[in-house]
């Protein structure tokens, strides 16, 4: 056995394992509760660290101001006057009346989103083919077609070729040819998307001819939009303008880590109230009293035995740590977060696969890892400091 | 005064001062103890020998009265250099024994040095010579529930010596040891002797006391060391 | 030595989530390349938020939602679906609009 020189604390260290391994059940049990925790917390952070990321990027493109209206403190049809006003202001470019609308299927259970398209939106000079659709896209002036997202198709059970007949606001049954479908790529954009053309969803809706959804409203300089928001509420005080500034901060904020406090919280609560209990019930026992009275009177200082105590528990905790967060990574990259998608459904009856590369953003996992590893050892080492600060004689007199 | 080892000055120890509870282990107790003489402390259960040993060995501080270790008065020292006293000074064998078990006899030995500043190759080699010595060597990767009660004893007093003190301070060494065991314990404390350690022993076990191995003997009882033994 | 097979083992834990990070390197490329197509795509139809949970409109679609969608009992209780114990209330809903642009929901600022 090679000539090792291990300071004091090597050896503290190895005995600490020694003395771990004596209570090989309980402390494997500890590990894999542990790990069976911190793996789904970091899961959590992971997925929601990857859907930020994914939310922040693709949303870019979003409109730089959406214009709606609201009545009553909810969201109403927005007349089309208020965009040629809106129009008229300087340094508004275009704007652009948006069309959509939720639709509930009862055979399927599920919500779909409608969203119509316009002539303009079909044949904007200069734009790339879109290439997240499969079939075709939706030519000028064509009706009675739709593209749908891949989890409607999968639902409906239709594909290119196939019918989607939704119930209109009068109760007819219309029918709708699938001619494209949105890529499973484009999922986490598209999953519930049902694209129709503009007069047909207006029919489908029955919305009154002078009314859109809400309007998109193009503004030259970027630093403008928030001048303009203003200038928009004070000549039409029931609008609610929302820049893009604010969807990219409610992504930013949607997925932030403390957005899954809630469920860590539940989640760590219950674990840490397992461990204690069970730590309660089986922790410092008095074996374990005992052998620190002993190691106190074979000359063992109460620094050395806390330091023997805190090399028990960070082995532990770091041990169960890596694991955790390692099988968490594995999960959210591997296997889509299996695990999780019955808390992250929730009630959605169709919800994107998500397939998405998880980070490893060193803020998440040091809070990760002061929520988890740092209350462990305090919860290791504080009990043994009041067994460590009594005299070493009390070993000479139990008995 | 300096050839003395360990030197007690009217130590006295209470418990529960003032309150009805009040109890005096040892009162007023006057103790010389030399280089490299065995000596028993004698008496029955309940008349201060082990809290007597305890003072001796640096494990509690006196109420009252002084300690003096190789001239040095060890009474009011803070914890750490009691703890460093005590370490470099004594060598315990408790009357449990009080092994760890689930662990070798290797590691139990060398226990004692886990915190102190000396690499574990040679920490290593100096438990394996101990269990040599004490005719261990078979039993070193044994974990400690696996031994005969003769074996124990001769691993606690290993681990005793591992820090090569001046003096062993042993609690009713014989008390699980039938005739034959105490014998050849006593064997051991006479070698060590003749390694010129401190041997004190308390007990109430007439092999011990009786024993003709022995330098003195001083007879407690009620916590005070009888006339004429001191 | 026991404490070789500790960092044996924390070892081998850190390099198996090393080497699961490389190679997700790849699929990370993949996503990046997708982005602008996802983006031409965004674009195109004006979307704003992400399809994830369909079962309510504020959840569909927290950039859009009403200014106290997610309060349905009071202001800055949980919402009942699943989905608000993952997200966090849209922050429009929690940060009062700037002063000058639109009445503050419940005060005189």
């Amino acid at each position: 056995m090679g000539s090792y020189h291990l300071g004091r604390h090597l050896k503290i260290l190895e005995f600490a394992l020694s003395s771990m391994l004596r209570r090989r059940t309980k402390n494997l049990g500890l590990v894999l509760v542990f790990a069976a925790l911190v793996f789904l917390l970091s899961s959590i952070v992971f997925l929601t660290g990857a859907l930020r990321t994914e939310a922040l990027a693709t949303l870019e493109a979003s409109p730089q101001l959406l214009v709606q209206r609201a009545m009553a403190g909810r969201h109403a049809l927005i007349p089309l006057d208020y965009g040629e006003l809106i129009a008229r202001l300087p340094g508004v470019g275009s704007v652009t009346p948006r069309y959509w609308g939720y639709y509930y299927d009862i055979y399927t259970g599920a919500n779909y989103t409608l969203l119509g398209i316009g002539d303009q939106g079909l044949e904007s000079p200069g734009s790339t083919p879109l290439r997240l659709v499969e079939g075709s896209f939706i030519m000028p002036g064509q009706r009675r077609v739709c593209l749908i997202g891949e989890g409607v198709a999968r639902v409906r059970g239709t594909r290119i070729g196939g019918m989607v007949s939704l119930r209109d606001a009068r109760g007819w049954m219309q029918e709708y040819e699938v001619i494209g479908l949105f890529a499973s790529p484009s999922r986490l954009l598209t999953n519930d998307l049902i694209l129709l053309p503009e007069a047909d969803l207006k029919a489908h809706f029955g919305m009154p001819d002078d009314r859109a959804t809400d309007l998109m409203v193009e503004v030259y300089n970027p630093h403008e939009v928030d001048n303009i928001s203003r200038k928009i509420l004070e000549r039409l005080p029931d609008a609610r303008p929302i820049s893009h500034a604010e969807i990219q901060r409610t992504y930013e904020t949607l997925f932030n880590w403390r957005g899954g406090l809630l469920l860590a919280m539940f989640l760590g609560a219950m674990a840490a109230f397992m461990i204690l209990a069970w730590d309660k019930a089986t922790g410092l026992s008095a074996d374990e009293r005992r052998e620190i009275g002993i190691l106190k009177a074979i000359g063992w200082e109460t620094s050395d035995i806390l330091e023997l105590k805190l090399w028990e528990g960070a082995a532990l905790a770091l041990v169960a740590f890596l694991a955790g967060v390692t099988a968490g990574y594995a999960h959210v990259q591997r296997f889509g977060s299996e695990l999780l998608m019955p808390v992250l459904e929730g009630w959605s009856t169709l919800f994107p696969a998500i397939d998405l590369a998880p980070q490893l953003d060193p803020y998440a996992l040091g809070v990760l890892f002061s929520l988890t590893v740092v209350p462990y050892i305090v919860a290791t080492v504080v009990p043994s400091w009041k067994a460590a600060i009594t005299d070493p004689d009390r070993v000479m007199r139990a008995s | 005064m300096s050839r003395e080892m360990i030197t007690l000055e009217n130590v006295t120890r209470v418990y529960n001062q003032g309150r009805p509870n009040e109890v005096r282990p040892v009162d007023e107790v006057s103790l010389d103890i030399g280089h490299g003489e065995i000596l028993v402390l004698k008496g029955p259960s309940g008349s201060g020998k082990t809290s007597l040993l305890a003072l001796i060995g640096c494990m509690i501080r006196p109420t009252s009265g002084r300690i003096l270790v190789a001239g040095r008065d060890v009474a009011k020292l803070p914890e750490r250099f009691l703890t460093g006293v005590r370490r470099d000074t004594f060598g315990f064998v408790f009357q449990q024994l009080h092994l760890i078990p689930g662990i070798s006899v290797l590691e139990n030995v060398m226990l004692p040095l886990y915190p102190l500043e000396i690499g574990f190759t040679a920490a290593k080699r100096r438990a394996l010579e101990l269990i040599e010595q004490l005719g261990l060597a078979h039993r070193k990767g044994f974990k400690v529930e696996a031994l005969s009660g003769g074996e124990r004893q001769r691993v606690a007093i290993a681990r005793a010596l591992i820090n090569a003190p001046q003096a062993i301070l042993a609690d009713e060494p014989t008390a699980h040891l039938d005739a034959g065991l105490s014998g050849e314990l006593m064997q051991i404390f006479e070698t060590l002797r003749g390694q010129g350690k401190t041997v004190v022993i308390a007990t109430h076990d007439p092999l011990v006391h009786d024993s003709p191995l022995i330098d003195r003997v001083a007879t407690m009882r009620d916590g005070r060391i009888l006339d004429g033994d001191g | 030595m026991k404490y070789h097979i500790l960092f044996g083992l924390l070892s081998a834990e850190l390099g198996l989530l090393a080497t699961l990070h490389l190679q997700s390197a790849p699929s990370a490329e993949r996503l990046q390349s997708e982005l602008a197509d996802k983006r031409a795509l965004v674009s195109k139809l004006g979307l704003t938020d992400l399809a994830l949970w369909t079962e309510a409109r504020y959840t569909r679609h927290p950039s859009q939602a009403d200014r106290f969608a997610a309060f349905q009992d009071f202001p800055s209780s949980i919402e009942h679906f699943p989905a608000g114990s993952i997200i966090a209330p849209p922050e429009p809903l929690r940060m009062p609009v700037e002063a000058g642009s639109a009445p503050s929901r419940h005060r005189a600022p």
